[in-house]
């Protein structure tokens, strides 16, 4: 069933008739996922080019790699810095069936002797065009604000001044890694839904932090977890892969994904009843420019996605950057789809370090570094 | 009835009070959705609410004057194919013109409860609200 029926379930029934009646709960999210991009080989041209710069659509990909692959990232920009149009859009445009306009050039060796190539490729004419992304699918995030006089244009989206309004990026209690908080069943090799097509887990996602505090309950209270994924970009759908603009901040890719979760045990199980007034986060004034923000607040999403919280004795209006329609969406179909017998789960082939660390970045000598 | 109209000024039109004798004149009630005039004209976007034979006879002393009125139905539109119902827009809107249905958590939009500030345009990641002028 669905992480909504779940929990219904669960509430009506009980942890231990849930972990002996349900085999499999379907999450889903769909946010704004900034460490996306997608590669692709475009098959050699006659006379041949070893790719060393390309442009997609104007957005500049990175070919440092072989003659004719190149990884256009998501929140990469064209010259001008145009903001409505960045590699998200490039890559919602290709999943849209469009052809884009690829120009490279290149200094011309001996075996790749063409030093400039200018064309149109689209999904069809690839011979790759994977998405591959570094860090998705955050368990659990921050929630942001602005006590400053002037409107913040932040990747939280516009923060109104005087606490105008806060917002919070997660799909809560139906969100993957918040159902499965200490990874128990998501790990390395964990098929996944993924914009629409069948993707997997291949990491753990950058950033990836699982020793923030906790609840009672064992759920991270910060961002903690984050996926490492890969999916063909040719089987997803505009539906579910949208290029998203945050004025003055840059381009996003809006991406769903949606993770089954077998219900092992009764463990298991009560980690997936997890509702919404049981996941807590914090609040931070992104008008305070530091890389440690001090918490404004703790609330849960309950608070949150009653579309008011209380701060500082004003009721500040909240919403949402992640769908909570299209996350549900998701879960339905990946429900159907596990019915079907269409989406097979299996263990992950390796779980995650429960050891990981989120370090900063200091200005250090090479000594200091070593 | 009300109506929203744009209203276009010349540099001859600029140093009228057009919305005072709109009021006092006409009894109309004036809401001032935006306004952008300078010395050289401008545009402003009004809501005018009163009986129908005053609102005309208003517009008409607009056109009498060399004020440029176009009625316009909306001021800001959704394109429904390109939302994606995060509702970010939801907290920002001062009128509630957008907010979420509890039921499907979809974004819904009430062109009534709207009076084009525009504040939506530019904080919607898909760009799914256009202003009309």
């Amino acid at each position: 069933m669905t992480a909504k029926e779940f929990k219904e379930f669960v509430k009506a029934n009980g942890v231990k008739k849930a972990a002996k009646e349900v085999d499999v709960v379907t999450t889903g999210t769909f946010g704004a996922m900034c460490s996306s991009g997608a590669y692709f080989n475009f098959g050699h041209s006659d006379p041949p080019i070893k790719m060393q710069r390309v442009w997609l659509d104007s957005i500049p990909a990175y070919t440092g790699i072989a003659a004719v692959d190149a990884y256009l990232g998501a929140t990469e920009l064209d010259e001008t810095n145009n903001m409505l149009h960045g590699g998200a859009h490039v890559i919602e445009d290709l999943v849209r069936g469009k052809a884009v306009r690829l120009k490279a050039t290149s200094y011309g060796t001996d075996c790749y002797p063409r030093k400039e190539i200018d064309t149109y490729v689209s999904l069809k004419t690839v011979n790759q065009a994977v998405l591959l992304n570094v860090r998705n699918c955050y368990q659990n995030y921050a929630a942001g604000t602005n006590s400053s006089s002037r409107t913040l244009y932040t990747y939280m989206g516009k923060l109104l001044p005087e606490f105008g309004n806060a917002t919070y990026s997660s799909a809560g209690e139906i969100s993957p890694l918040l159902n499965d908080p200490y990874y128990r069943t998501i790990g390395v090799g964990t098929r996944i839904f993924l914009g629409g097509a069948q993707g997997f887990v291949i990491w753990e996602g950058t950033q990836f932090n699982p020793g923030v505090p906790r609840t009672a309950e064992g759920v991270p209270k910060r961002p903690a977890g984050s996926l490492a994924v890969i999916g063909d970009l040719k089987q997803m759908s505009s539906d579910f892969v949208r290029g998203l603009t945050f004025t003055r901040y840059g381009t996003s890719l809006g991406l769903g994904i949606g993770i089954a979760i077998p219900i092992l045990d009764e463990d298991m199980a009560r980690n997936c009843a997890v509702t919404n007034d049981k996941i807590v986060t914090a609040v931070f004034d992104y008008s305070q420019q530091s890389r440690s923000r001090d918490v404004l607040k703790e609330v849960t999403y309950a608070q949150l996605m009653s579309g008011e919280i209380e701060l500082k004795g004003k009721h500040v209006p909240t919403s949402s950057l992640s769908s909570m329609y299209k996350a549900r969406q998701i879960s339905e179909m990946l429900k159907n789809q596990v019915l079907r017998g269409d989406f097979m789960i299996e263990r992950p082939v390796q779980n995650f370090s429960m050891d990981r660390v989120f370090k900063g970045l200091e200005i250090r000598s090479e000594k200091e570094a070593m | 009835m009300k109506t929203k109209v744009v209203l276009n000024f010349s540099p001859d039109a600029v140093n009228q009070p057009v919305t005072n004798n709109l009021i006092s004149k006409y009894h109309l009630l004036v809401n001032i959705l935006r306004a952008e005039i300078d010395e050289i004209g401008g545009k402003m976007v009004l809501e005018l609410s009163g009986k129908a034979d005053d609102i005309r006879k208003g517009i008409d002393y607009l056109k009498a004057n060399g004020v440029g009125v176009r009625p316009i139905k909306e001021g800001v539109r959704r394109d429904d194919d390109v939302c994606i119902h995060c509702g970010l827009c939801v907290s920002i809107c001062p009128t509630k013109a957008l907010t979420f249905d509890p039921k499907t958590m979809k974004v819904l939009f009430s062109e009534e409860k709207c009076v084009a500030c525009s504040v939506c345009i530019d904080a919607c990641p898909p760009r799914a609200m256009e202003i009309l002028i």
